[in-house]
């Protein structure tokens, strides 16, 4: 049985957002604000806004006070360009890194509940890579809501988009954009609940879709951060930029995929093999377990390569241990309870007298939809896309390179969504043409032939396979045999996928439905992220050969990758702003091309 | 204690939109001690029955979008563990519900639209912030004050309070959306605080509430909403 698919309603509005989470709808807060009545809708894949992966972050947000009298914000400038391995951009650094505090401000007087000390002045925690005075001491930089402060985040732009009077439509999925001549006009969405495809033209349409983790087989990412976003985006036939630049956090917790934080090690720590060795000192002699993320990742991931990993039977997952037993109660109630907790809650282990599983685990995307430092989309380096924006992890802007650091994903995501408001401002103005007369076609076409095919498989599998094909071979450590092998693999299961038959015919909440849509996204991210890594013949920030072990400065652009069929790509560069380098101001050395060591 | 293995039945209660059809459909599963309620839905899907339908968005018990009734009682399935759940309910078999306070789309989906449209109704945000002088550009929130609602701020908006409370279903906005206007009318910033008073005092407020406290006992995130809403009973807001 074949239904006949078809454009249900149209409807028109001046901005459409796709995807509501922090970056989406601070996007949203930031038009409603200076502009009220702006008609905003706001879709999500979730039940709604409040279920969006930006609600999961722990750590905080940097930003720095302009009256505090030790830190700068040229010190967090400088601390970013670094972390990124030099190849985020500059022009974005600064303008990111300038508008944090102000931001901070923006959220508490809005509702936000930052952690305050008993003199009522701001607290501020430490984290990796954040220093004063040019790597001289760690930075306290970040300020927080207890261990909650995505969620703070979420409840306060989700709230300030109610209150401005955002129409949300929930649980749907963004299958088509919309362009006419040069310009984009909006999107065609397909609403899960209803089983409708709605057209939806806007002056202005906003990205904010959220990461790929679900590429990888242990992720601390939601279940519903499959991509969708690059995805779109290149069947369009707009480039992703960075695909490879991926961030894997070396101690997620095996099962959940929980991050167990580096203040873990910090406290003391220990991460023991099979043997109950503790290896690091064969990786890190003098730094151990205090070493960078990615070296410690990649310790960890050799000895479970070598065999010295402990698999556990129930998820399936190999592993190390992390030590924890050691430690005075002190530390454990007190230092690291939360973490501590997870332990506890997700499986089941207590830290005080277990040892506790961990492994390195997917963790964010770098790369993305290139943007500008308004948020508008590229379609080339030189040119963009009228009305299209991108904002969050889905975006490349970029502020981040090929290595993020903690607490500066939160800061993007806030300034980003208001800078991308602010400009879809001068927008509104314009006549929107109405959507392409073939609106749809595309959408049908696909969700057609998801529904024609007909062999025995199981989609759930497949997936799983492309987790652990993409974990193994383009994971923690690169080698260009192991990504041509995953190459093929990828084409495989694609190809499997192709002539897998639905579990339901029904259009109204086919979980086996979007699964497939899902799972073409997942390949073709899993098939960029490859493509763009095996282009990079060098090591930089998260992308790691083992073939090219070192930074090679002949790769310092950005890699843009066009789809055209699956596994057909064209490579493209985009040039690294260098503008604090070469403004030749105060410490503008430090902004060269410099060593990333800790 | 790594290789136990148990075996699980869920009995899950289906529900097919088009044939408008529910029936109870049994899967056996042999399961390790800690996967979780998330991880056997997904191994059903992957192994006995892509068709089953169910909801999950983080799976770090952050988001609240997994929601369902185990053997009656409302739960994260992302944070029951199997080994916890044959402890804790004292058998293998579990019946699996969607949640009772909206209406189901498919099999353990319901549609939140209308329960959140009772959230949206309490104004989950500061109606009108308090004005803030030039000099004192944040809105700073002592400690002690914000001591005082803290625990309130953890809400996800799960709704297993709404499912497990016994006036959910008579007109009253829920524990989570009246526990969501008290939480802004503690907040020393909220200066709209008369609307708030109106709501929490109406027909759908607070007095249709009978005290059960079922809402502060199933709380995934442990928090005591009855309490808050008994210092609203109590007139505690009242200026």
């Amino acid at each position: 049985m074949t239904q006949k698919l078809k454009i249900s309603s149209t409807l028109r509005c001046d901005v459409l957002i796709i995807g509501a989470g922090g970056a989406g709808l601070r996007c949203a807060s930031a038009v409603l604000e200076k502009k009220p009545g702006t008609h905003i809708v706001a879709v999500t894949k979730v039940a709604s806004p409040q279920k969006s992966h930006t609600q999961t972050a722990q750590g905080g947000m940097a930003a720095v006070d302009p009256r505090d009298p030790i830190d700068k914000p040229i010190y967090h400038m400088f601390d970013t360009w670094k972390g990124s391995d030099c190849i985020a951009d500059q022009n974005i650094i600064k303008k990111i890194v300038e508008a944090g505090w102000e931001q901070a401000v923006w959220m508490e007087n809005r509702g936000m509940h930052f952690t305050r000390m008993e003199d009522g002045k701001l607290s501020k925690r430490t984290f990796g890579g954040h220093t004063v005075n040019f790597g001289e001491s760690s930075a306290f930089r970040c300020v927080f809501e207890a261990d909650r402060t995505g969620k703070g985040i979420m409840d306060n732009v989700w709230g300030e988009s109610i209150k401005g009077g955002t129409t949300f439509i929930n649980q749907a999925v963004v299958t088509e954009l919309l362009i006419k001549g040069d310009r984009c006009v909006g999107a065609v969405i397909f609403k899960q609940k209803e089983g409708e495809f709605v057209s939806i033209v806007a002056k202005a349409t906003v990205f904010a879709t959220g990461g790929n983790g679900q590429v990888f087989k242990v992720t601390t990412n939601c279940r519903q951060n499959t991509g969708d976003g690059n995805a779109i985006i290149l069947k369009a036939g707009l480039p992703v930029m960075d695909p490879e630049a991926i961030q894997f956090h070396p101690t997620g917790i095996v099962g959940p995929g929980i991050l167990a934080s580096e203040t873990l090690r910090s406290v003391g720590g220990i991460l023991r093999n099979k043997e109950l060795e503790p290896f690091m000192e064969h990786y890190a002699p003098k730094m151990k377990e205090l070493a960078p993320r990615d070296l410690v990742a990649r310790a960890i991931e050799t000895e479970i390569r070598e065999g010295r990993g402990i698999l556990n039977p129930d998820h399936n997952i190999e592993h190390v241990w992390i030590d924890l037993r050691h430690l005075p109660d002190y530390v454990h109630d007190v230092e690291i309870p939360e973490v501590s907790g997870f332990f506890k809650k997700f499986i089941n282990l207590d830290p005080k007298k277990d040892l506790c599983p961990v492994r390195p685990s997917n963790h964010y995307q770098m790369g993305g939809i290139p943007t500008n430092e308004n948020g508008e989309v590229q379609k080339n380096p030189r040119e963009m896309v009228p009305g299209l924006f991108a904002v969050g992890e889905c975006a490349a802007a970029s502020f981040h390179g090929f290595n993020r650091l903690g607490t500066n994903s939160l800061l993007e995501l806030i300034t980003m969504g208001k800078f991308a408001g602010e400009k879809i401002i001068d927008t509104l103005g314009e006549d929107v043409p109405d959507a392409p007369e073939d609106a749809g076609e595309r959408s049908f076409s696909l969700f057609s032939r998801f529904m024609e095919a007909g062999a025995k498989d199981n989609l759930g599998k497949i997936r799983e396979e492309m987790r652990n094909l993409m974990t193994e071979k383009v994971g923690v450590f690169r080698t260009e045999q192991g990504m041509n092998d995953a190459i093929e693999g990828l084409r495989e299961l694609r190809e499997r996928a192709d002539k897998t038959v639905l579990a339901s015919q029904s259009l109204i909440m086919n979980q086996d439905l979007i699964q497939r849509w899902e799972l073409n996204n997942l390949l073709d991210n899993a098939m960029v992220i490859t493509k763009g890594a095996l282009n990079r013949k060098e090591s930089r920030g998260g992308h790691f050969r083992d073939d090219f072990p070192d930074r090679d400065d002949t790769f310092h652009y950005h890699t843009l990758v066009h789809k055209t069929e699956f596994g057909d790509v064209h490579l493209e560069k985009r040039p690294v702003d260098m503008s604090l380098y070469e403004a030749k101001g105060e410490h503008y050395e430090k902004f060269g091309i410099i060593e990333r060591k800790y | 204690m790594y290789n136990e293995i148990y075996d699980i039945t869920l009995k899950v209660k289906r529900y097919d939109p088009e044939a408008k059809r529910t029936w109870v459909q049994d899967y056996n599963l042999k399961a390790g001690r800690i996967l979780r309620f998330t991880d056997l839905f997904r191994r059903i899907n992957n192994e006995l029955d892509p068709s089953l339908a169910w909801n999950s968005s983080c799976e770090h018990a952050q988001c609240g979008t997994c929601a369902v009734q185990i053997n009656g009682k409302p739960l994260l399935a992302c944070e029951l563990l199997v080994e916890n759940a044959v402890a804790q309910f004292g058998t293998s078999v579990f019946k699996v519900e969607p949640i009772t306070i909206a209406p189901v789309v498919r099999d353990l989906i319901v549609d939140l639209e209308q329960a959140y449209d009772r959230v949206h109704k309490a104004k989950p945000y500061i109606i009108d912030g308090a004005k803030k002088s030039q000099a004192q550009a944040e809105s700073q929130i002592l400690p002690r004050d914000l001591e005082r609602y803290v625990e309130a701020t953890r809400c996800i908006n799960c709704f297993c309070c709404a499912t497990a409370c016994i006036s959910s279903h008579k007109g009253f906005l829920g524990p989570n959306a009246v526990m969501a206007s008290i939480v802004r009318l503690m907040d020393p910033r909220e200066q709209a605080r008369e609307e708030r008073l109106d709501l929490l005092y109406s027909e759908e407020g607070i007095y249709r509430c009978h005290t059960s406290k079922a809402c502060s006992f199933v709380c995934p995130k442990e928090i005591d909403v009855a309490h808050f809403i008994a210092l609203a009973k109590e007139g505690k807001f009242k200026t």
